[in-house]
């Protein structure tokens, strides 16, 4: 293949790999907490690859390196159930699973029939210090921003908030986050707990909207250098060797 | 590309779904004592392209990897059980439960359902049943020349008979209360039954100490449907199904495109 149609491959199958992160996007705008991916291009330099021999530059490919999540804050919405949580500002709530302990944004919390605050999976919140939150049946629940759970008077434990770069966690599914080997948790600063509301998804919007629009054109623009690398390509091999008679 | 049709098309349903949810809630705006469905979604897994972690070239490793996620799904659709607004009805056999209690139906099966919907009536051998004819348990039974039927807060049903100022005593309503009413299973005609989510009922006289609540005579639950909300939750889930729609539209542009390279 000549270079026209390589780079031009590699900027095709880079923009299906957007296409692939947006309609994740698109698919969960109604997921609570959801955190918005976004692709990080990059050039590719392969390893052996040889310089140009005229200019000294490496061969170099357009690929999507890595993706990023977007923490930016998803929308508030009143729920008006008292064991519903939303955090405005930095924070992850802290959930105990069967694999360890994961990290989420989705404060939609219920109770167990042994009475333990759990998220809507069946997975026990974390308290503040390790431990579960436990609370009486029928008496009203009262959280305050730093996450402490009241009932009346009396404590029932803090809410664990967790803080830490959105370049150390991995989605897991069901709205969890997940720490990468390596990352560090740090007590989160700054984000307040709010009761009877739910963080609505960061994804969607306008801004999709056009993104969709630009990979389809960016798309449309590579196929045609494409076919203009295969249309240099025909012609060299039927005209340019064509003798004359 | 594939992936992206799929994620597309689970976003679909999930939407399809909500407006399921929502269209349930706007018929049930006028049902007494119904109360509201949320559907809630969670994203579904991912692939991972590039594992973080894993090293670059000779002496780099990749900080953080590239995942696709796979779309989503609905997790749950729970029960709010916000309080509707009471609507006054002066019919003496209407109640309304001011707190988290629910009454007790003895169902024609034998099984003991609970329900918000305090409408009361008296059947030929004069016991309290719903409009179904089901009982209200524990039985309270009012004789045919009772005048006067009255039900205190904490319950306790009194009637008078014709010419006589005593006032008789038929019975005493309780509650049952739930560790966690959103975990219950609802059954259709405003009843609900219990499950391992929302723990066994414990039952109590409406006035106690255990927030169960007190009753109100002459009242009625109205629907605690907000359809202004689910007006706005109908929008934004129909624009984003749209949205949905026009990623497959757009990825199958792309591949007709990719189809089309060879001519």
């Amino acid at each position: 293949m000549d270079a026209i149609s390589i780079a031009a491959a590699s900027g095709m199958r880079a923009r299906m790999e957007s296409l692939e992160l947006l309609a994740n996007n698109l698919a969960n705008t109604e997921t609570g907490g959801y955190k918005a991916d976004r692709e990080f291009y990059s050039l590719y330099t392969s390893a052996d690859a040889s310089a140009d021999p005229q200019t000294g530059a490496l061969a170099t490919l357009p690929v999507i390196e890595h993706h990023w999540t977007d923490p930016a804050q998803g929308d508030l919405h009143q729920t008006g159930n008292p064991l519903d949580f939303a955090i405005d500002g930095d924070g992850l709530f802290s959930v105990q699973t069967s694999r360890g302990l994961r990290y989420t944004r989705n404060g939609n919390f219920r109770l167990s029939p042994a009475g333990v605050l759990t998220t809507s999976g069946g997975d026990a919140v974390q308290a503040k210090g390790g431990g579960t939150i436990r609370l009486q049946p029928g008496i009203a629940v009262e959280v305050s921003s730093d996450g402490s759970v009241r009932q009346g008077a009396q404590l029932s434990g803090q809410l664990d908030l967790a803080s830490f770069d959105p370049q150390a966690m991995n989605k897991e599914g069901h709205n969890y986050f997940a720490l990468v080997a390596g990352g560090s948790v740090k007590p989160a600063a700054g984000g307040a707990v709010l009761q009877g509301k739910l963080e609505g998804s960061n994804a969607g919007g306008p801004e999709s909207a056009v993104r969709l629009v630009s990979i389809m054109r960016q798309f449309e623009m590579l196929q045609k250098a494409m076919s203009i690398g295969n249309e240099l390509n025909r012609r060299a091999i039927e005209e340019v060797a064509r003798v004359q008679q | 590309m594939i992936r992206a049709l799929y994620s597309a098309a689970s976003g679909m349903t999930a939407q399809q779904l909500n407006i399921d949810n929502i269209a349930n809630n706007l018929a049930n705006a006028n049902s007494a004592g119904y109360k509201s469905r949320r559907a809630q979604f969670q994203d579904l897994l991912y692939q991972n392209m590039v594992t973080p972690g894993s090293s670059a070239g000779q002496s780099t490793v990749v900080p953080t990897g590239l995942q696709l996620g796979l779309g989503t799904r609905a997790s749950s659709n729970e029960i709010i059980f916000q309080q509707g607004d009471f609507a006054a009805t002066n019919n003496p056999l209407d109640m309304v439960i001011q707190g988290r209690g629910f009454f007790q139906i003895k169902q024609a099966s034998g099984q003991t359902a609970y329900t918000r919907a305090g409408s009361f009536h008296l059947d030929n051998t004069g016991s309290l049943v719903t409009s179904d004819g089901d009982q209200l348990q524990p039985q309270i039974t009012i004789p045919p020349t009772a005048q006067a039927i009255s039900i205190a807060t904490d319950g306790t049903v009194t009637y008078t008979l014709p010419g006589q100022a005593q006032a008789q005593n038929a019975g005493q309503i309780t509650l049952a209360n739930f560790q966690n009413p959103a975990g219950l299973n609802s059954l259709g005609r405003s009843l609900y039954l219990p499950t391992d989510a929302s723990g066994d009922a414990t039952i109590g006289t409406p006035g106690g100490t255990e927030g169960i609540g007190t009753l109100q005579q002459g009242y009625l639950e109205q629907s605690n449907v907000s359809v202004v909300d689910e007006f706005i939750n109908l929008i934004t889930s129909q624009r984003a199904y749209e949205a949905n729609s026009k990623v497959v539209k757009a990825a199958d542009d792309m591949y007709q495109q990719v189809n089309n390279l060879t001519r």
